[in-house]
């Protein structure tokens, strides 16, 4: 993997934790795994900043965790989105779209004369 | 595969519940954020297992991929700490909010009970804010300079021989002065002054007399002022002669119409000429303790050996007051070696810190136990009042033990109650503390005039606040005592409280009433001592005359140098005297009725050996006129009076006490004794003994010995005279004595009848602070005392009323009642009487005759502690009585 795509995930691994969130509770894995699957492993998550980040964002009132069960039998740390972490949510995805969308329209375009 | 959507088990909530309990004390954030990553690893490496890892391969794998573990997990650790300290605090202040909103409510809804409790504590706390105002004004900071704890006063006193029964401040001579302030290392400033009474002179309008202060030029930054107009003194002005002055800000306002151009002016004092360099703000001033104002400031020249100084030095920090007065020991030592200098080995070097000195610091400390006294007992009554208050909520505090909260939640509760009880009577204390210190200061007598100063400032509003905290806390805990001894099971029954629990409950009533009233007791034998001693005062009998009597002092000596011309002056202005109207009769005298005036040196009577060099005593003396004891209307005994002045006839009349002393039996007349100072000392022989006489003043003590000698030439005379009722002759005298010599300072005019009426004002001030604050106690102690008993009444009427109804009479159920009272009043009088005969020790240097045992004052304090105790009984005693067996039985 690519440094430019492990910094680049960095900046919106905050927004795409909400993202994954705002489906379910889930635990830190469980997001990892997620965030995998729907990129096509193209995003591979680094879990070295992903609980780091799980944790500010819990200090930050946008998720809450909770222990809990999963279907294995096993405990786990569940992240579950507030309120305030919906709003957030809701801000930082209409942001990105517009930022993407300005980003992608300089890629795409051709200089008007050459 | 694994599915992120799905939702935690139903026991997930308990599960994370018990783990938290568990770890309940340890480090809950690490465990956690360990689970946490365990968990993670776990799974990965399951995942990589599936697609066909052995295991331990997919466990390293899944560890190599997490990264840098241990800085995730510090960095998560620290996040989760620091958010679960916050949620901790939060949590904190949340329980809190809710106590004092709950505590508020339930004071709120028993709005009388409140008031009761919150006056008591304002009167207690009060007491103790004005009383701290005092103390911390004249005794923690009794003068307004820089570093005022580091200042220290310096001057010798006698190290022996000091009989006077006052401690005695002897000034070092010159050559002494000059040596400290040039050698004494461990001070940072070293200050000397003096003051005095001069005539300024102004061209304008008629002499007016002014305190002139003389200082030094550091002394200006020794009290951290700096001059409102012009400059101070400089080395160079003492160098110059020192004709320059300096002007205080109300002389200036009042004579020079706050004019700056007074600068390069010059000013007359007596005959001197002076050039105004500037003027001083209000603030600056000598340091003494007395109120005291100069007018003029001249600079010192310590040079000048004819004069007498005052010292003060501020040490150098962390120089202590025993090395300070080691140095200067030496310092002494080397300095009065050489020269013949007039102090010997009689005179040791002391050091006083300012607070040492404060005139008043026995009644301070004593008024200050006393409202400390006052305090206790107000505390005393609001615990009774929450105790009461707790066992009417027996059943409330009940029903939430039994649903959960726990003893400590409770206690907590009622603590809070408490304390917002204490909040409210510090704010309500200062009210009181600041109304009493007002009361205080405008009560003051003329002696204490210091008093005016005293004001509530930063740390009179901490000490009273810590007062009142610690109030809180000592009510809370006294009502709390019993919330651990209460079942639940028990209140919730119907009879409400059950029999243990009343015993123990009026038991630690019962102690409550006891020690307020064993306090009362304290404080009533103290005031009682203090009123009879102040009664004595009063009513002593002075053995002279001192209806209307005054007396003039005339500064003669700078105007009349030699004696022939002092005798010359006195003779031609009390002839002139004698002859204003209103005028009665005249005589002069060396000291003035209502202070001291002492010989020092030792006593040798004819046919003793000479007291050996270095013993040293001071003896009351007098200089007078053959005329002055028919004036005074002091009693002739036996011999005569003086008859011839003349040095070489050497007669000397004594009072009685001196004859008893040295002559218990037999006539003291023809005796010969001399006062030896220096070895040296005239003979002189005893020719009349006259009755004792308080010439010294109420408080002193009559039979002590005085003589009274010939030759009444002083450089400051006193004339003393006794004008005819309703006629002021000062100002005519005053206009005489200018008119005769107007280069004369303004005498000073004394009023003996109220000086002597003033030597008493001080402890009579004293006895009305501590009679004011032992009524406040006995009144709240009796309030106390009349809680418990209608309490007690109230809770026991169902058995009185089947008492009556069973044939009780009711002088039976009064008796009863009574005895409860009058046994709760009798003990705490008995623990009273033994605490009052420990406590007035404090009280002992205040008492004129009157013995700090005095069995009348223990009765008559004891008496009215009981006689206040049964009245107190008085309502509860009636409603007793009152109770209808019927409607008593029936109730509940």
């Amino acid at each position: 993997m690519p440094d430019s795509t492990t910094d680049f995930l960095k900046g919106t691994l905050d927004l795409m934790v909400l993202k994954t969130l705002s489906w379910a509770p889930a635990h830190g894995y469980g997001i990892a795994r997620w965030i995998e699957q729907c990129t096509d492993d193209v995003l591979q998550v680094e879990e070295g900043s992903l609980y780091p980040a799980l944790h500010k964002l819990e200090e930050r009132g946008l998720i809450v965790a909770e222990w809990g069960i999963t279907e294995h039998n096993r405990r786990a740390k569940f992240y579950r989105l507030t309120a305030a972490g919906k709003k957030q949510l809701a801000m930082s995805r209409d942001y990105w779209s517009r930022f993407a969308g300005a980003v992608f329209k300089v890629l795409e375009t051709a200089p008007a004369s050459r | 595969m694994f599915d992120p959507q799905q939702t935690p088990a139903p026991n997930a909530h308990r599960a994370a519940t018990w783990r938290r309990y568990l770890r309940f004390w340890g480090p809950r954030a690490e465990a956690d954020v360990d689970d946490e990553l365990a968990f993670h690893v776990d799974m990965r490496a399951r995942d990589y297992m599936e697609r066909g890892m052995s295991e331990g391969e997919a466990r390293r794998a899944a560890t190599r991929r997490l990264g840098d573990l241990a800085q995730a997990r510090a960095e998560c650790i620290a996040i989760t700490s620091r958010r679960e300290r916050r949620m901790t605090r939060a949590q904190l202040v949340d329980a809190f909010v809710h106590d004092v909103k709950f505590a508020w409510r339930t004071l709120g809804r028993q709005k009388g009970w409140t008031a009761v409790a919150v006056i008591t504590l304002a009167l207690g706390i009060g007491a103790n804010t004005a009383v701290f105002s005092v103390v911390n004004t004249l005794l923690l900071h009794p003068l307004p300079y820089p570093n005022a704890d580091r200042i220290a006063f310096v001057y010798l006193e006698p190290t022996r021989g000091n009989t006077t029964g006052m401690s005695v401040m002897v000034m070092p001579g010159m050559q002494v002065v000059r040596a400290w302030k040039e050698n004494a290392r461990s001070f940072e400033a070293f200050e000397a002054y003096m003051n005095e009474d001069r005539s300024l002179r102004t061209t304008d309008g008629a002499p007016a007399s002014v305190n002139v202060a003389s200082v030094l030029p550091s002394f200006s930054e020794f009290t951290g002022t700096k001059p409102t107009v012009g400059r101070v003194f400089t080395s160079r002005d003492i160098s110059d002669g020192g004709h320059v002055a300096l002007l205080s800000e109300p002389l200036w306002r009042g004579r020079y119409g706050s004019d700056p151009a007074i600068i390069g002016k010059p000013i007359t004092l007596d005959d001197q000429v002076y050039t105004v360099i500037g003027v001083m703000p209000v603030g600056y001033r000598l340091p003494q303790l007395e109120e005291n104002v100069s007018d003029v400031w001249l600079p010192l020249d310590l040079r000048n050996d004819s004069i007498a100084v005052r010292l003060v030095g501020r040490l150098r920090p962390n120089v202590t007051m025993a090395a300070a007065k080691r140095e200067l020991d030496t310092i002494y030592a080397r300095a009065t070696e050489k020269p013949k200098a007039l102090e010997t080995s009689q005179f040791g070097v002391k050091l006083a810190a300012p607070s040492e000195l404060v005139s008043f610091r026995q009644s301070l400390l004593l008024l200050s136990v006393a409202v400390a006294l006052v305090l206790l007992i107000a505390c005393g009554n609001v615990a009774h009042l929450l105790l009461a208050k707790t066992a009417g909520r027996q059943r409330e505090l009940a029903i939430r033990a039994a649903m959960g909260a726990s003893r400590i939640r409770i206690v907590r509760q009622l603590l809070t109650e408490s304390l917002l009880l204490a909040v409210a009577g510090c704010v309500g204390g200062l009210l009181v503390g600041w109304l009493g210190l007002e009361a205080l200061v405008a009560m003051r007598p003329d002696s204490l005039a210091e008093l005016a100063e005293a004001r509530m400032d930063g740390t009179t509003l901490l000490v009273t606040a810590a007062l009142a905290a610690l109030t809180g806390i000592i009510v809370g805990f006294l009502g709390t005592l019993q919330t651990g001894r209460f079942s639940a099971n028990d209140a919730l029954k119907a009879g409400a409280i059950s029999a243990s629990q009343s015993r123990h409950q009026r038991r630690l009533r019962s102690m409550l009433v006891v020690s307020e009233m064993a306090v009362s007791t304290v404080l009533l034998v103290g005031a009682t001592l203090l009123i009879r001693s102040i009664i004595h005062l009063q009513t002593i009998d002075p053995g002279f005359d001192a209806s209307r009597l005054y007396a003039i002092q005339l500064p003669l000596r700078k105007q009349y140098p030699n004696t022939e011309g002092r005798q010359a002056f006195l003779a031609d202005v009390t002839g002139r005297m004698r002859h204003v109207g209103g005028v009665e009769a005249l005589t002069v005298s060396t000291a003035v009725p209502g202070w001291r005036s002492f010989l020092i040196g030792a006593l040798q009577i004819e046919g003793d050996p000479l007291p050996p060099t270095g013993t040293t005593s001071f003896i009351d003396y007098s200089r007078i006129e053959p005329d002055y004891f028919r004036f005074m209307g002091i009693r002739l005994i036996e011999g005569s009076t003086i008859t011839d002045t003349s040095k070489a006839a050497g007669q000397l009349v004594v009072n009685a006490g001196f004859a008893k002393k040295y002559w218990p039996q037999g006539s003291a007349l023809g005796h010969r004794l001399r006062v030896v100072y220096n070895g040296q000392g005239d003979w002189l022989t005893i020719v009349g003994v006259v009755g004792d006489a308080l010439t010294s003043g109420l408080m002193g003590d009559a039979s002590r010995p005085m003589m009274y000698l010939a030759a009444t030439d002083s450089y400051e005379p006193a004339v003393l005279f006794r004008v005819a009722p309703n006629v002021d002759p000062i100002p005519s005298l005053r206009a005489l004595i200018a008119q005769a010599d107007p280069r004369l300072p303004s005498p000073t005019v004394t009023n003996v009848e109220s000086v002597m009426q003033r030597s008493i004002a001080r402890p009579r001030f004293t006895m009305t602070l501590l009679v004011t604050f032992t009524v406040l106690a006995l009144v709240l102690a009796a309030v106390g005392l009349y809680g418990v008993m209608a309490y007690a009444v109230a809770q026991q009427t169902r058995e009185i009323g089947i008492r009556i109804a069973l044939g009780a009479t009711r002088s039976t159920i009064a008796s009863s009642v009574l005895r409860r009272g009058v046994l709760m009043a009798t003990a705490g009088a008995v623990v009273g009487v033994v605490g009052a005969r420990w406590a007035s020790k404090l009280l002992e240097s205040m008492l004129y005759g009157v013995g700090r045992t005095d069995p009348l004052s223990f009765a008559i304090g004891v008496a009215v502690l009981l006689t206040t105790a049964l009245a107190a009984c008085l309502i509860p005693v009636r409603r007793a009585v009152a109770v209808d067996p019927l409607i008593s039985i029936r109730a509940d």
